[in-house]
């Protein structure tokens, strides 16, 4: 059966169906491309009906045929997504279905309600100021989609007017709900594994965070409550590598497990610390990964905050948005806990092959010196001495990279330099580790920092009887790389950033002004609205209320629903006065909103004597009889003239005859 | 008394068959005291109407027939210079009678036309510097084809708003017409009987006077009026003209009810006939205006507080 086409020229739908597709092109990553095919189809459907170039809309079996299929492929591919992306890829799916479908009222209403659905997923997946801009300005359109199906012959600077004045109204009840409202932990658990991983990663060979260094993205933002530490002094532990085999550093297997074991135990290491300290917030970039960031000697006491025995925090779940923690970091404490036999074992282990003239050097110095100190100390001279160089470009090493990079090359990033370093020191009986995170960072303003990946180091730390000590074997070689980051160390080679975009873009002024304006704008909307966390909303409270008591909160509460409900009484009671002050057309309204619940509704412009004549078709005698009474007073009360006496006789008759009224509708 | 008024409109709608509501707006029209357009198509029923009021108010009549050669001077009369007195002498035209029949008024020419309005509005001829008194009460029934009939001369707007009233008879239905065409031929031409005398019409029309309208009447009034000034459907407004008449007609109309005070139907009931010819579209394809009146009626609420 041929259906006729409701789009055509229809405004409401064709906004509905480009807020869909844009809505779609948003979540690009989460969804399947099929699905997004889908959407074009159905968006392609709905414009040329929108046009009239097509005068039917397909007709319902087709459709029915088509979501079957659609709901099969779904079902095959729907197992490994994990139910977030499932639903999302579902309900994306089913959406652009009922678009190809949509003709009724019923049909639209649904799909505006799962379209405010979708743009809350979507904030799930895309959360920064840009994505949060446009999907408000979404939400907005959705409602000028609604105001415009609602009134189609409304010009459009009304409709705009009307939807912005109820914007305006409902941004301060927002406010108050992000403010006031409880905050909830995520419901579930996002998936892991799709799209790319980003940053740093649990395994390092020494070439990767060359080409890491090269790109611009964020890694973290800081906000410190004190003053930051000097520049040489950021170093940001992420993770800590124990397994070397030879070319590769890793996150060790046994170190794993027992991180496993403790985390079910529900146990966290919690170093002893004093000294003076640095506090500080920290809002991690999603990674996907689990470990966070952090100055030695971190304490956290965020509940979503692990700490684990090699000093390194981590996230309870992994993070597919932006995380904020608070962090405490005792810059003066020695790193002298943790589980010193298992430290010793694990750090002392080399593989049997490869790297013969490293092992062979190593043994020499072993023998030529008794201490680690002096150790470090040769191996810190044969560096120099030999005139190494700190680059970007480091050549390519895939056999015994530790004989290549010491003795051929001579030049590499830092992980070449640590991972040398750390693996020298373990064959000279020195227990050593590998180090991966951040080293510097950029101020903005004197607070608060961003660091990119760009700043991704790594160092070595080796186990003194004082604890773990850390060295950075870069200093040797590019003291300006501690001091003033990478750009300066590497600058001779122009090879900082080789691969961002817009990169030669930095030495213009404006630019990086504006550059640092976006950095700023993104940074207070990442620390103030999606970091507003428990934490912050207690902090607000306290600074409101004081110290936190459960009579405190309830009467804030309380206040504030008074509050509120005073502003709506006031805005409401005026026009309430004014009808009551009328009873007979308060009597009368009331019982014509009655009626009107039983369908029996006074045409806008009808006299009362003309409806209460009506009424003989429409209702039972009773209640029309008590009507007709009930008209005939105001009638009398409104048209003639009366003395109060009378007015008061009739005035009463009337709510008389309400009751009698209600009564006997009910009992129809 | 208020028999008297359910009889008159008995007795007339035995004349004209089926239009009980048209024959009463006419009576009301005469109560208020406001002259009385009737536009149809030629054999509806004008002068049988106008006949018919005549007769049942007991008041002279005279018709003129309205062609477009017709002078002002055969309306009015004219002064004779009289031999035997050496003086002269004012004959008087057939407007000098209580219910003047103007017929077919818009086939005239507008010289003849602006002197009977001048005529109705005045209630008196001046001529040659004398003036004549009309007789009272003096209605003028006016009846007009429809306009885009050949050979008739539009009356313009100013002068449409001096009656008080615009009716339109319409075709009877079928049963109305049957029962028309089964009176015996020897009814027709007979003569009504006076109901309302002078006295009586005096009295009704002190009644109309007397009716009550309330401040919710007058808002409704108002309400209407300021409806169509502002709306952007009506090229022509309602003048405050326009209300008072309003107000009169539905006074008259109550007193037609047997009621002293003004119920928001009253209004509703004499709207399309006052209103109706002093409306016009400001859309030019909606040529006959037809239900203008109506769409202004359905946009106000008469209970609005």
């Amino acid at each position: 059966m041929l259906r006729l086409n409701p789009s055509a020229h229809n405004n409401a739908h064709l906004l509905l169906t480009l807020i869909l597709m844009a809505l779609s092109l948003t979540l690009f990553e989460p969804l399947q491309l099929w699905v997004l095919l889908l959407v074009l189809c159905a968006v392609i459907i709905r414009v040329s009906l929108y046009l009239n170039w097509q005068k039917h809309q397909l007709s319902i079996r087709t459709l029915n045929l088509m979501a079957i299929l659609c709901a099969i492929v779904l079902a095959y591919f729907g197992w490994q997504l994990g139910l977030l992306l499932g639903m999302l890829n579902l309900l994306v799916m089913a959406s652009s279905l009922k678009l190809m479908l949509l003709a009724s009222r019923r049909d639209y209403f649904q799909l505006i309600g799962v379209q405010f659905f979708l743009l809350g997923a979507a904030l799930v997946f895309n959360q920064n100021i840009a994505f949060s801009l446009f999907y408000a300005l979404l939400c907005v359109l959705l409602l000028l989609s609604l105001a415009c199906h609602i009134n189609p012959s409304a010009r459009w600077p009304i409709l705009i007017k009307r939807v912005g004045k109820l914007c305006l109204q409902a941004l301060p009840i927002a406010v108050l709900m992000l403010l006031v409202l409880p905050k909830l932990g995520p419901l579930w658990q996002m998936p892991t594994g799709k799209g790319t991983q980003t940053g740093l990663s649990d395994k390092v060979s020494p070439g990767d965070l060359a080409q890491l260094a090269r790109t611009d993205d964020l890694a973290f933002r800081v906000t410190f409550e004190g003053n930051a530490p000097p520049m040489s002094q950021r170093y940001w532990r992420a993770l800590v590598m124990e397994d070397f085999d030879g070319s590769n550093w890793q996150v060790h297997p046994y170190r794993r497990k027992l991180q496993e074991r403790y985390k079910g135990a529900n146990q966290t290491f919690s170093p002893q610390v004093s000294g003076p300290a640095h506090s500080y917030q920290i809002i991690a970039e999603p990674t996907k990964q689990r470990w966070l960031f952090a100055l030695d000697v971190a304490t956290s006491q965020d509940s979503h905050v692990w700490q684990s025995h090699d000093y390194t925090l981590q996230s309870r779940i992994p993070l597919q948005s932006n995380l904020a923690y608070r962090v405490r970091s005792y810059y003066q404490t020695a790193l002298h806990e943790g589980i010193p036999n298992l430290d010793k074992r694990l750090n002392l282990q080399t593989p049997e092959q490869a790297n013969p003239r490293t092992r062979e050097w190593a043994s020499q110095l072993k023998a030529q010196n008794t201490s680690a100190e002096q150790i470090i100390q040769a191996i810190a001279k044969f560096m120099q001495q030999q005139e190494f160089r700190y680059t970007l470009k480091p050549g390519r090493m895939p056999v015994d990279p530790v004989d290549r990079f010491l003795f051929e090359e001579k030049a590499g990033f830092c992980s070449h330099y640590a991972s040398a370093t750390a693996y020298l020191l373990r064959l000279s009986g020195v227990p050593a580790r590998l180090v991966t995170g951040y080293l510097g960072g950029e101020m903005r303003g004197d607070r608060y920092m961003s660091v990119y990946q760009y700043d991704a180091h790594a160092w070595v730390e080796w186990l003194s009887d004082e604890g773990w000590q850390r060295l950075d074997p870069t200093a040797w070689v590019a003291p300006l790389r501690l001091q003033f980051g990478l750009e300066q160390a590497v600058e001779f080679e122009q090879s900082f950033l080789a691969d961002a975009p817009l990169a030669n873009l930095r030495n213009i002024e404006w630019f990086n002004n504006l550059r640092g304006l976006m950095a700023d704008m993104d940074y207070w909307w990442s620390r103030w609205v999606l970091g507003f966390d428990q934490q912050n909303q207690q902090d607000l409270l306290k600074a409101l209320l004081g110290e936190l008591k459960l009579w405190k909160l309830l009467l804030f509460s309380f206040t504030l629903v008074a509050v509120i409900a005073l502003l709506l009484a006031a805005y409401h009671i005026r026009p309430w006065l004014q009808a009551r002050q009328n009873l007979p057309h308060w009597y009368y309204q009331k019982a014509l909103k009655l009626l009107a619940r039983y369908d029996i509704q006074r045409p806008y412009w009808q006299g009362p004597q003309d409806f209460s004549m009506s009424l003989a078709t429409k209702s039972d005698k009773q209640s029309l009889q008590h009507f007709a009474i009930l008209t005939r007073c105001f009638t009398h009360l409104n048209y003639r003239p009366l003395t109060a006496q009378q007015k008061k006789r009739l005035v009463r008759q009337m709510r008389h005859q309400l009751r009698k009224l209600k009564r006997s509708l009910a009992k129809k | 008394m208020q028999a008297q008024v359910q009889q008159a409109i008995g007795q007339i709608g035995k004349l004209i068959i089926g239009k009980q509501q048209e024959i009463r707006l006419a009576l009301t029209c005469m109560l208020a005291g406001g002259h009385l357009l009737i536009e149809d198509l030629p054999g509806m029923g004008k002068t049988t109407l106008s006949h018919a009021l005549a007769q049942v108010f007991g008041l002279n009549f005279s018709r003129i027939q309205f062609t477009s050669d017709l002078l002002p001077a055969d309306m009015l009369g004219v002064n004779i210079f009289d031999n035997q007195k050496q003086a002269f002498h004012f004959h008087p035209g057939p407007i000098f009678s209580q219910i003047v029949l103007a017929d077919e008024i818009n086939r005239a020419s507008p010289k003849t036309q602006s002197a009977l309005l001048e005529a109705m509005e005045e209630r008196q001829v001046s001529l040659d510097g004398q003036t004549h008194m009309l007789p009272s009460p003096f209605f003028v029934i006016g009846t007009q084809n429809p306009l885009h009939q050949a050979g008739t001369y539009p009356l313009p707007e100013s002068q449409l708003d001096r009656f008080l009233m615009r009716i339109q008879l319409g075709y009877p239905n079928w049963q109305a017409e049957k029962a028309m065409l089964q009176q015996p031929q020897s009814q027709r031409g007979q003569a009504l009987p006076t109901i309302i005398n002078d006295e009586l019409r005096l009295k009704l029309q002190q009644q109309v006077l007397e009716v009550h309208a309330s401040d919710a009447i007058l808002d409704y009034i108002l309400r209407l009026v300021t409806f169509s000034r502002e709306s952007e459907r009506f090229a022509n407004a309602l003048s405050p003209r326009a209300s008072k008449a309003l107000l009169l007609a539905a006074r008259a109309w109550a007193v037609t009810d047997h009621r002293d005070y003004l119920i928001p139907e009253d209004i509703q009931a004499v709207l399309p006939a006052v209103a109706e010819h002093r409306l016009r579209s400001s859309q030019a394809d909606s040529q006959t205006n037809s239900g203008l009146s109506l769409q202004l009626l359905e946009c106000v609420d008469p209970l609005a507080a």
